[in-house]
């Protein structure tokens, strides 16, 4: 729409140049060509003698003269107003030109500020969403990540129990091997008191001498 | 007089209770012996005696015939006995049996001394073996010792197993 309104105000302008520079050109032209005009005039002025003849030939070359002056000041006079509306003309579309320029970059600003913002709070929308998002999963896999540890935790006890209890049977047993095989070989012999006879009698044996000195002390 | 007991008389309970024995048996022989000076037909019942006291009546019976003097003779014997004798004392880990005791006993008499008495107790913490007590020594054989004093050796064993 801005580029369409932009096209029409460049060719009015275009327009309004091509018209100032045709009138330019008439008058270049008709300023150019006005000595021999102005001569074929004369010249039947001088053909028709009896228009001027009345005139004394000093007042008529003063008039031409005068004429001349003055055709030649208008002349300048029209050409200075021209050039004069010439630069008035090309300052006013330098004007227009740098206001409309201004507008159109202001406008394009303005859109590239409007697209940009929309861009911005779409960006920001979706960053939203993506951090809501990420907030969630991260809730979930929280959740998530509880529960297996929950989960492992438990299992983890009931592994640890189980082999702690599987240790213990273990050590129950290697310990109760170790006492038995311990007190056999300490004891090496029956702890039935039945079959301690001849395990008395020997240590008796084997201390007698120091009972008999005992027994001899005593007396 | 020489007394040798029965291995089964083993304590100076068991010799006070020999003794007791033979008091109140010979009581029943002066009754009797009265009672046959008299010519009195009645005759009572004799005293229930334990095996040891049958065997040591019999013994002395053996060698002479048994009087009244013969018996106090014994009493007094018995009684010297208790008061001289050798007191030895034996803890076991369990309530010895009459086996064990006449075996411990008759090693102690033919070893040391033959008047040798012996008091048997028992504790169950001892495991087994034996501890002797005897004048102011205490010989400790017992396993619980044994154990206690091998105990460094259980990480050696543990290892074997």
């Amino acid at each position: 729409m801005e580029l369409t309104i932009l096209q029409i105000f460049l060719m009015i302008d275009i327009f309004v140049m091509g018209a100032l520079a045709d009138m330019a050109i008439r008058h270049a032209y008709a300023h150019f060509k006005q000595p021999q005009k102005q001569i074929e005039e004369k010249a039947p002025l001088k053909d028709k003698p009896q228009v001027a003849d009345h005139l004394p030939a000093k007042v008529r070359e003063r008039l031409i003269e005068s004429s001349q002056i003055h055709f030649q000041s208008v002349l300048n006079r029209s050409a200075t107003t021209l050039e004069r509306d010439l630069k008035t003309t090309t300052s006013k579309m330098t004007k227009q030109l740098d206001k409309v320029g201004s507008e159109i970059i202001l406008s394009e600003m303005k859109r590239y500020r409007g697209d940009l913002e929309a861009l911005r709070k779409q960006a920001e929308a979706i960053i939203e969403n993506a951090q809501r998002d990420v907030v969630e999963h991260q809730d979930e896999l929280k959740t998530e990540m509880a529960k297996k540890q929950a989960d492992l935790e438990a299992k983890l006890k009931d592994e640890i129990i189980a082999e702690k209890q599987e240790l213990a049977g273990q050590i129950d047993s290697k310990l109760s091997n170790a006492v038995a095989s311990f007190l056999v070989e300490t004891m090496q012999h029956e702890i039935d008191l039945g079959a301690q006879t001849a395990y008395l009698t020997k240590m008796l044996d084997e201390h007698k001498a120091e009972l008999v000195k005992e027994l001899m002390d005593e007396a | 007089m020489k007394l040798k007991l029965p291995d089964s008389i083993a304590s100076p309970q068991d010799v006070t209770a020999l003794l007791f024995e033979v008091k109140e048996y010979s009581q029943w022989f002066a009754h009797e012996s009265i009672k046959i000076e008299s010519h009195i037909k009645h005759v009572s019942k004799s005293p229930e005696l334990s095996t040891g006291a049958k065997i040591l009546l019999q013994e002395l019976s053996d060698k002479k015939p048994i009087t009244k003097e013969s018996l106090d003779e014994l009493i007094g014997v018995l009684n010297k006995y208790c008061d001289n004798a050798p007191i030895m004392t034996i803890t076991l880990a369990a309530p010895a049996t009459n086996s064990v005791k006449e075996i411990l006993v008759a090693w102690c008499r033919t070893n040391l001394a033959k008047n040798t008495l012996v008091n048997f107790q028992f504790n169950t913490s001892l495991l087994g073996g034996m501890v002797v007590r005897f004048g102011s020594h205490i010989f400790d054989w017992s396993f619980r010792r044994q154990i206690l004093a091998n105990k460094n050796n259980f990480p050696k064993v543990l290892r074997h197993v």
